[in-house]
């Protein structure tokens, strides 16, 4: 009897072993003991495998890193960083299916399509993170931009995932670098800035424009 | 009274502060140009790399000219001028560019379920995610267990890669600077570098730890601490907490002449027992690896830089610090040969020059050991130290390599050895461990 997981890793042995995926899922089906009616029952397409697998690393990342006893210490921007050490770990064992997956998409400014659900999924995690840090007065609360903080945080993985599927260092020492570095700047974006600061003070000018009258000048 | 004191202090912390001060500069200049590069990469995809690396080379390089003519003058003397240089690289890189921001709590976990594959929560009964001090090379955390207070140190990722590209980055500099062959120049950056990876194996560190802390066991009020090698790994080091002052915060507590004797006494055997027994010396006398108990008991903390001296060093080089065979013109020449002071292409006026010349240095150097007592608080040994590097500096006969490359690391311990008893005010007996002198070559 198929399950979402057997039917995840026969798939992930194929296309390891084989290098590209199944001709059809008529053939990958009869491989592997199942109808192809069967297989539809899990997923409606290849790419729908392979986005499950996605959410699911992102869903035992989030599980995981909650578990820990520290997490209720940690800030907004702690909790990023855990999340992405965590995830990139998780994945070392997946790796080489991870780097199947992602190199046979096109590079471009779009994310690969396998990514989708993992996507929402990060994209909710990121959410929750975030809007703790604005409650907490760990991030500044800006109009606009606020909401897109997270996109912010997205682009930031994107980069680190294809730092790591390049990254030849032992350990995967210099993702770990790439990490802490990048996710420390993206949340030094998220902070109060000198910026805010000279918009604010900006504003005040504006307001008080007829400040040369005050003065009699 | 306190205001010599206050003005004595003055004149070393100072050329510190300013040192420090230069290598933040530089760091941002780096920095910028770094930000320079990928925003013109922005526009231009090919741009390669080589203007950045001129660019952060010439900075490094301005920064290391400035400080030329100050900070190192001491070590400019004792390392025959043309060590300078890598004397300079090792300060600036194994401490100014390290001053990284503090590992984040999540990286430290993510550190341990690498090496561990536990949190250290899980390792340890305590432990404090936030860092209580920077080292060199990482940062330090409290923990305990089993009731003990301990000591954990981790590296920063990424350590060992940027030494060696850091070092490649300003060789071409080097060449330019002291217009040294690549080969001449060559066995000193090797030297430094080598010791500088060794500094970021804390396997290594630990192993060594151990060894010198059981080889120096005997010696009088020195404490080191105990190391866990199976709570250790490649980047991180367990040892049990030393409760201590460093050098600068003991000093401002008005210790007395005797305690100051007695921290200094501990130094002095320290360095010499191992460069005369042990033949291999602990050689970052950096004023950070050391504690002041409250028992007056000197802690040594940290073995990240061991540099071992070969016999065909240490025979010719310590037969002259410590006896008459200074007095013997023809044996001191050919230890100088030996030595590679004075240089097999030499004709017999340049002989005699260098000779003159290394041996007013070596006699000045050897100073304390040629006397039972030495009062290192003495002023006019130092000013006499520093004036003769000046002098030296300024010698055209100087821009030429001399002396083999274990100056570099032995130049550093003793200067940094004699600098901190200098300032402890410390009078030391100095005949506790004595060179092993060979008469005759």
């Amino acid at each position: 009897m198929a399950t979402t997981e057997s039917i995840q890793n026969a798939y992930i042995d194929y296309v390891l072993t084989e290098g590209r995926e199944p001709k059809s899922v008529y053939l990958f089906a009869k491989n592997n003991d199942m109808s192809e009616e069967e297989f539809y029952r899990f997923f409606g397409s290849f790419e729908a495998v392979e986005q499950s697998i996605w959410a699911d690393f992102a869903r035992k990342t989030i599980t995981e890193i909650k578990t820990q006893e520290i997490w209720p210490q940690y800030s907004a921007r702690e909790k990023a960083l855990s999340f992405f050490y965590s995830f990139f770990e998780l994945l070392k064992s997946s790796r080489s299916f991870a780097v199947y997956s992602i190199r046979k998409h096109p590079r471009g400014l779009s994310s690969p399509r396998v990514l989708d659900t993992f996507k929402n999924l990060f994209e909710g995690f990121a959410d929750e993170i975030l809007r703790d840090g604005l409650d907490s007065g760990e991030l500044t609360d800006r109009k606009f931009f606020a909401k897109r903080y997270k996109d912010g945080l997205w682009m930031q993985f994107g980069f680190v995932l294809n730092f790591w599927i390049n990254d030849n260092s032992a350990g995967f020492e210099k993702t770990d670098e790439a990490i802490e570095k990048g996710v420390n700047v993206t949340f030094d974006l998220f902070q109060r800035s000198p910026i805010d600061n000279l918009i604010d003070y900006g504003k005040f000018l504006v307001k008080n424009g007829n400040f040369k009258e005050k003065m009699g000048l | 009274m306190s205001e010599e004191k206050a003005r004595e202090q003055n004149s070393i912390p100072t050329s510190k502060v300013e040192r420090s001060a230069k290598f933040v500069k530089t760091g941002l200049k780096v920095g910028g140009n770094y930000i320079k590069h990928y925003s013109k990469k922005l526009f231009n995809p090919n741009l390669d790399k080589t203007e950045l690396n001129e660019d952060n080379a010439a900075d490094i390089y301005a920064s290391l000219s400035e400080l030329k003519g100050s900070a190192l003058k001491v070590a400019q003397m004792l390392s025959m001028d043309k060590n300078i240089l890598p004397k300079a690289y090792v300060d600036k890189f194994s401490q100014s560019q390290y001053n990284a921001p503090p590992l984040s709590g999540p990286l430290i976990v993510q550190t341990f379920r690498k090496y561990f594959g536990k949190s250290p929560e899980q390792i340890y009964d305590k432990f404090n995610l936030r860092s209580t001090n920077a080292a060199s090379i990482g940062q330090v955390h409290q923990a305990e267990l089993n009731g003990q207070k301990l000591a954990v140190k981790i590296q920063y990722p990424g350590v060992g890669d940027s030494i060696s590209s850091d070092l490649k980055l300003v060789k071409p500099f080097a060449f330019r600077l002291l217009g040294m062959s690549e080969k001449e120049l060559d066995v000193y950056m090797r030297e430094v570098e080598e010791r500088l990876l060794e500094e970021t194996d804390y396997e290594l560190e630990v192993r060594r730890s151990v060894e010198f802390s059981n080889a120096c066991a005997n010696l009088q009020n020195i404490v080191f601490p105990t190391y866990y090698p199976q709570l250790s790994s490649k980047r991180i080091i367990t040892m049990s907490w030393i409760d201590g002052k460093h050098l600068k915060e003991f000093l401002q507590t008005n210790p007395s002449q005797e305690l100051r004797n007695q921290i200094g006494q501990a130094l002095w055997d320290f360095y010499n027992f191992q460069q005369h027994e042990l033949r291999a010396v602990h050689a970052d006398p950096h004023p950070g690896n050391f504690l002041i108990t409250p028992e007056g008991d000197l802690g040594i903390i940290d073995f990240g830089c061991i540099k071992e001296m070969p016999e065909d060093f240490y025979d010719p080089f310590f037969s002259l610090t410590s006896t008459n065979l200074l007095d013997n013109k023809e044996e001191t020449i050919k230890a100088f040969r030996k030595l590679e002071m004075i240089l097999p292409g030499d004709n017999a006026q340049q002989i005699e020059f260098y000779y003159g010349i290394y041996h007013q240095m070596i006699s000045l150097f050897a100073k304390p050991y040629m006397v039972s007592t030495f009062d290192f608080g003495e002023t006019g040994f130092f000013n006499e130290l520093y004036g003769f590097g000046e002098q030296l500096s300024r010698m055209p006969e100087f821009k030429q390599a001399r002396g083999v490359k274990h100056f570099i690391y032995v130049n550093r311990t003793n200067f940094g050895l004699y600098n901190i008893l200098h300032e402890l005010k410390a009078q030391v007996k100095t005949d506790t461990y004595k060179p092993h002198v060979v008469l005759e070559h």
